[in-house]
Formats: structure tokens, C-alpha cells, sequence
């Protein structure tokens, strides 16, 4: 009795085929014929469109090109390279977009990154990076100095999230949507500098909704992953004072005043020095607590600045807004958090606790 | 022609079945769209509260499961009734089951649609879901019911995948919240229905007690059989919170795959087509048994409960299914205002059917031995 059961299932199969309905498979994705791209850069093009480029083929043994175009719409760029390349490009293997920063502070962002959010193809851990300068440029001339460059970005900023080191600010498109959302988040990207032959991590950019406002670099990008992103830093060089410390692991605890006038931001750093070239005898214990104190002090006023500003700004990268959620009581709705936020009186106060100098000396 | 014997049966099932029916009933194509309908952190209280309220109602059940007219099976029924009343009962049970395999097969197939075959023709995806179904169907009641072991093996572990959800950095908790509802307004209200309907899938099983066993002891079964649910949703609920936070979680439509998605493995990426392909065993034993239930409605108010069961019959009734969610594509689930309309009737329907058929049966034996 069972096979006639499948022959029944079969007919009934072979039925719907002749009845002419259209092939269910609409999509070819034999490997040999199509073109896996590993970047979008989406630039600004003349009057108001885009100049978006990639590179092809990715991975194979072929020789490689730029693909530009300056197109109205973000999907029309990949159709059109279609057209002008042999290969079908697939975006099922995008892992990175990278943006111009004109574009950004521009602001509207968001529906770039909402047209590859719905495309179902796309994994939502595709990166977002902030690109000041020419990328194409950069990519171009890599071409023929170094092989699959881009496949080697991408594996530079998987690298450096996968254990958040706190070397760079890595965000993709998720974490970007999630804080764009929430009314007590404001998102980040990380900004990259590109010229000719180089392209390099510079600092973190900060939004307010979808628009770029502000920028930060050097120390201040440093203090920023010990405070909010990443909660650790390798290395925490401090040029003016000649010292470097290391592996530093930093506890914040930020706490709101009830009616939210001020802000009390506690900042304890472990780690122990690695470099020291200032004057001070820091084998002693006396000398070494003067040197902590005068990181401390630096530390706390660079910190102060950087609120400083982010109040002007009105941006809340550090989601202190967070803090006002309390178990028991209404959230706060965004325009009231804002007000708060920049007419609030910081109180920063670190406190670092390092190991001296280890194997090169005992302390006195 | 040949006959086919769909509801013979030739042992009784124990009582952990009873566990793992009420489980997998209740975990089909609503736990998907779940969070989107919660939306904020307090409702897992909802999910606790209703949850409570089911087990209610499954004890209610397990009172009609060990009385004498369950095991009866459709003879109980007409004793119980009346043959004009069960008749009755039959057409309004095909009319709502047709809507409901309808709209949770439409469901499965939206998601199947945007996340894996986003440019395949739909019509494909139902037909090859509804041959699956057929094939499991054809085997007979036991043996559909017997699938539910698979169903299980096949579902349960996918929850152990959101585990990553509930720490950092993908989890940040201060999005949980206010943990206690500071506004309450119609939307929770639907949320607390939609809940409710989405426990509302043991009620087919009070229909299929002959093939399973009567004795006093299931409703230890049924009680941890519903837990389990419990234990799910709000698993799910809390890693999908946590993960996307109130603001967001409203703005997506599957949040449970999108976030299969996010997993990432060293060697396997796009985890999210696994969980769906093995999501797709309980969702197949779910139209089975209700194609099943929806053959025999159509049997009974055709009037043909003593004659064999036919080959052609659960042909025609397979048929009715798919052309009826043809045509609910076609017309109405393919527009935002016809989608929310037939999600809105499910939810009604399950839910009414969830807080009645238990009473009735309840109350009905009660009078019976009363009498």
C-alpha cells in the first residue's frame, strides 16, 4: 500500500510541473559564474547621487578591477555593474559598507543602511565604517602591491571585535540600528582615514539620530573604549606626561542624581605602567604616587572636555541616559533625557591602581 | 477502490506523549512573531499570568480526557450531544480549522519566503509544505501522532541556540527595563490575547483521546507539557528584548530568525536556515494532525462516519486546504490590512476556542454523570 501512496504524491508533483507554472528557482548561483562581493563604498556623487564602487572578483585567481557607478539608488549600483561585468554580483558574502564621511554628516544614512538591511541576502553583522578621503582610490592602487586587500579588511575588523580589545570601535549594522532606536543610545561608527597608500583607524565618529556630529580622536578615542565601548585598552600612551600604561581594564560606575542635574562618573583603571620616560624616580613609592596622581588629574580633565562637549553636542554615545531607567518607574522619553543631558554637572573622578615597572626594578 | 484505514489504532500512546503533544502544539508559527506582538520587557509577566490560566484550563481538559466518553472517540461525542449537535459541531470545527491551518501555513511559508527563497514563487513553498504534510497525514492518526517524538527532537534544542543572547555585549540589561508595567494600554491588552490564543493549541487534542491512553495519571504530563511552553516563550521573549531592545523590537517582523541570523560560528555562517529547516518538523506535524482533525470534521457532517476511510477523501480534503490557501494569498495576505486581518481572526478564534471547548466538555460531563 505505500508505494501507491507515493505514486499518487508523485503524480500529483508532476501534474503541477506540466500544468506551466513558472520554474520555482529564479536565482543562479552556480560558483563559477558569480561574482561574491566583499564591500559596498558608497560615496557622494555629482548632483545628489551616489558613486558607489566595489571591487571584482573577490577571491579568485583572476584579475581584478574597480567597479564604479554613480547611480540614484544604492540597488540600481549593483545592477548596473552586473551589465558592465561578466560575472553576476551577489551580496550574500558582503561584510563590509563603507560610508563617506561627507555623506554622513550630511545625515540620511539610515535609509542606506535600511536598503541593506532588508535585503534578505545580507547577514546583519555586515560592518559599517566611516571613510574620510578617497577609498578608491586606496583600493585601486592596492591592486597591484597586495592581493584580496579587501578580504584582508575585513578580516582586520572581525580581528579586533571578536574579544573587543579596544584597539577600534567596530560596529555593525545591527548594533548601528539597535542604538538608533533606542531613545536613550545614540550610535557610533568608526572613522578611517584613506589616501593614496594608506588607510588607517582614526578615531569614532558619534551620531545624533542619523547624522554624523561629532568626531574624536587620539586620547580622547582611547578614553571612550575604557569608558563605554570596550572597557579595555592594550595600551593607554599619555605623550605629555612620558608614560605608557598597559593591559588597562577600567570599572565604571555612573550615577545619576534623582533629578537628574547632575552625574557622578567613578572611573577605576587597573593596569600597570609598561613605559616610562619622564624625569621622576618612579621606583619609589612616593615619586610613583605622584606620577598616578598626575595621570589621574589629566585623565580627569581630558574626560571632563570630552563630556563637555557631547553635552553641547547633545550626544549620548556613553548611554548615561540608560542609567535613568529605574525596575519600578516609566522611562524618560528622549526629549527630556536630552535636556537633562546637556545642562548636567559631571563629577569625574578616577581612580587608577597600577603595578610599577615589573622585572626592571623592586620597589624601594 | 482501495481503502485506506487512516484511524485505526492498534496500542493506546502513554502519557508522556500528552507531554510532548501539549508542547509542540504549541509552538508553531505564533512563537515567531511573539515578541513583536509583546514588544516590552514586563509582558513576560503576561506570558506567566496566561501560562497559570492554561494550566486552568488543561486541567479542565484532563477531566474530559479520563472521563469515559473520551475514549469513546466519535460514539462519546454523539452520547454526550446528540448526533444533530456533534454534526453541527463538526461544520463549525472544519470552518475553523480551514482558516487556521490556512493562516499558520501562510505564516510558516512568509518566513521560509523572506529569509531563505526570497524570490521563489510562494505558491511553491505552500504546495511543498502541504506534500510534506500529505505524506506524514497519509500514514494514519497513530502514526501522525507518533511524529510528535520527531517534532520534538526535531524543535526543542533550537532554544539552547539563544543562549549567547543573554550576555554581553550582545545583551545589554538595562534594556529589561521597567520590569513592571507603567502604562497598560489596548496594545497589551492584544498582547495578552495573543498569548493566550498562542497556548490555545492543545484544544484539538480533546479529539483525538481514543489513540491516547485514559488513565488518571496524565495530567501530571499535561501540566509540565504546558510549563515547558511557558519556559520557552519567555526564554525567547527575554533573549529577543535583550537583544534588540522595546524601541526596535517593534519595527521587526520575525525577531526570533533575524536573530538565528546574528548567530555566527567559526565554521558556519547563516545558522538561521538550520533552525528554520529543523523548525519545520513541528510545523509539519502540526498540519498533519490538524488535516487529520480536518478530514474527519468533514466526515462526520457529510455523514459517512461508518463507512472507510478513503483515499480520496483526504485527497479532496488536502485539496480544499491548499486551494483555500492559495486563494487567501491571493487576495488577502499579500496586503498589510488582509494579513492583519486574518492574524486578527486567528487570534480570536484560537482564543475562544481555547476558553470554550474546554468548558463545554467539562460541563457537559458533569451533567452527564450528574444525571
Amino acid at each position: 500500500m505505500v508505494p501507491y501512496k507515493h505514486y499518487s504524491l508523485l503524480a500529483i508533483a508532476c501534474l503541477m510541473w506540466m500544468a506551466g507554472c513558472s520554474s520555482p528557482y529564479v536565482e543562479n548561483n552556480m560558483i563559477e559564474e558569480i561574482a561574491p562581493v566583499v564591500f559596498w563604498s558608497v560615496d557622494k556623487g555629482t548632483e545628489g547621487k551616489f558613486k558607489i564602487s566595489t571591487l571584482v572578483p573577490p577571491l579568485i585567481q583572476e584579475k581584478k578591477r574597480l567597479l564604479t557607478k554613480e547611480v540614484d539608488l544604492l540597488k540600481q549600483g549593483g545592477k548596473e555593474f552586473n551589465l558592465i561585468y561578466n560575472r553576476e554580483l551577489k551580496q550574500g558574502q558582503l561584510r563590509m559598507v563603507l560610508i563617506n564621511e561627507e555623506l554622513a554628516k550630511k545625515g540620511d544614512i539610515e535609509k542606506l543602511v535600511n536598503t541593506i538591511l532588508v535585503d534578505p541576502d545580507i547577514s546583519m553583522r555586515v560592518y559599517l565604517l566611516i571613510v574620510r578621503g578617497n577609498f578608491d582610490e586606496y583600493i585601486n592602487n592596492q591592486l597591484t602591491k597586495q592581493e584580496n586587500q579587501d578580504y584582508f579588511l575585513y578580516r582586520m575588523l572581525k580581528h579586533y571585535e571578536d574579544h573587543n580589545q579596544g584597539e577600534m570601535s567596530i560596529v555593525n549594522i545591527h548594533q548601528f540600528m539597535k542604538k538608533l532606536y533606542s531613545p536613550l543610545e545614540d550610535p557610533i561608527l568608526p572613522v578611517f582615514q584613506s589616501d593614496k597608500n594608506n588607510f588607517n583607524y582614526v578615531g569614532t565618529a558619534f551620531f545624533r539620530k542619523d547624522k554624523e556630529v561629532m568626531f574624536i580622536q587620539n586620547v580622547e578615542d582611547e578614553i571612550f573604549q575604557l569608558l563605554g565601548n570596550d572597557h579595555f585598552l592594550k595600551v593607554l600612551a599619555i605623550p605629555k606626561l612620558s608614560v605608557s600604561l598597559g593591559r588597562v581594564r577600567s570599572d565604571v560606575r555612573m550615577k545619576l542624581s534623582r533629578d537628574y542635574s547632575s552625574l557622578s562618573l567613578h572611573v577605576g583603571l587597573n593596569g600597570r605602567i609598561e613605559e616610562y620616560q619622564g624625569e621622576k624616580e618612579i621606583q619609589s613609592e612616593e615619586q610613583l604616587q605622584h606620577v598616578i596622581q598626575e595621570i589621574e588629574g589629566y585623565l580627569e580633565e581630558q574626560t571632563s572636555d570630552l563630556l563637555k562637549r557631547m553635552q553641547r553636542l547633545k550626544v549620548d554615545p556613553l548611554e548615561v541616559g540608560t542609567h535613568s531607567l529605574k525596575p519600578f518607574s516609566k522611562e524618560i522619553t528622549e526629549k527630556q533625557w536630552l535636556k537633562y543631558w546637556g545642562n548636567m554637572k559631571i563629577n569625574v573622578d578616577y581612580d587608577i591602581k597600577i603595578q610599577p615597572l615589573n622585572n626592571v626594578e623592586r620597589l624601594m | 477502490m482501495k481503502s485506506l484505514s487512516l484511524y485505526n489504532r492498534t496500542s493506546t500512546l502513554g502519557g508522556i506523549y500528552f507531554l510532548l503533544l501539549v508542547n509542540r502544539t504549541q509552538m508553531h508559527y505564533f512563537i515567531l512573531i511573539m515578541p513583536t506582538f509583546l514588544v516590552h520587557s514586563y509582558m513576560v509577566w503576561g506570558i506567566i499570568v496566561m501560562g497559570l490560566l492554561s494550566q486552568l484550563n488543561l486541567m479542565m481538559l484532563s477531566k474530559w480526557f479520563t472521563s469515559r466518553y473520551a475514549a469513546k472517540g466519535y460514539q462519546g461525542f454523539v452520547q454526550l450531544f446528540g448526533k444533530r449537535t456533534v454534526q453541527i459541531f463538526a461544520i463549525l470545527g472544519f470552518l475553523i480549522l480551514l482558516p487556521k491551518i490556512s493562516i499558520i501555513t501562510l505564516g510558516y511559508v512568509e518566513m521560509l519566503h523572506s529569509f531563505i527563497y526570497p524570490s521563489m514563487n510562494k505558491n511553491w513553498l505552500i504546495l511543498m509544505i502541504l506534500l510534506i504534510s500529505l505524506f506524514v497525514a497519509s500514514h494514519g492518526m497513530e502514526k501522525t501522532l507518533r511524529f510528535v517524538v520527531i517534532a520534538f527532537l526535531g524543535g526543542v534544542w533550537i532554544v539552547i541556540m539563544f543562549i549567547p543572547f543573554f550576555f554581553p555585549p550582545i545583551a545589554n540589561y538595562r534594556d529589561l527595563y521597567p520590569l513592571i508595567p507603567t502604562e497598560w494600554s489596548e496594545q497589551s491588552w492584544r498582547g495578552l490575547l495573543f498569548i493566550w490564543s498562542a497556548l490555545s493549541g492543545p484544544v484539538y487534542l480533546a479529539f483525538m483521546v481514543p489513540w491516547l491512553s485514559s488513565n488518571k495519571k496524565i495530567m501530571k504530563y499535561l501540566v509540565i507539557g504546558n510549563m515547558l511552553s511557558i519556559m520557552e516563550y519567555s526564554f525567547l521573549f527575554i533573549a529577543s528584548v535583550l537583544f534588540y531592545g522595546s524601541h526596535y523590537l517593534s519595527k521587526i517582523n520575525f525577531p526570533l530568525v533575524y536573530m538565528g541570523s546574528y548567530i555566527q560560528t567559526g565554521g558556519l555562517e547563516r545558522i538561521d536556515y538550520i533552525l528554520i529547516s529543523f523548525h519545520m518538523f513541528t510545523y509539519v506535524f502540526d498540519i498533519s494532525i490538524l488535516l487529520l482533525c480536518f478530514y474527519g470534521a468533514g466526515r462526520i457532517f457529510m455523514r459517512k462516519m461508518n463507512e472507510q476511510t478513503t483515499r480520496i477523501g483526504l485527497l479532496s480534503s488536502w485539496f480544499v486546504i491548499l486551494i483555500s490557501i492559495i486563494f487567501m494569498n491571493h487576495w488577502l495576505w499579500q496586503t498589510v490590512p488582509g494579513q492583519k486581518m486574518l492574524l486578527n481572526i486567528q487570534i480570536w478564534i484560537g482564543a475562544f476556542l481555547y476558553l470554550l471547548v474546554p468548558t463545554i466538555l467539562f460541563t457537559a460531563v458533569k451533567r452527564k454523570e450528574s444525571m
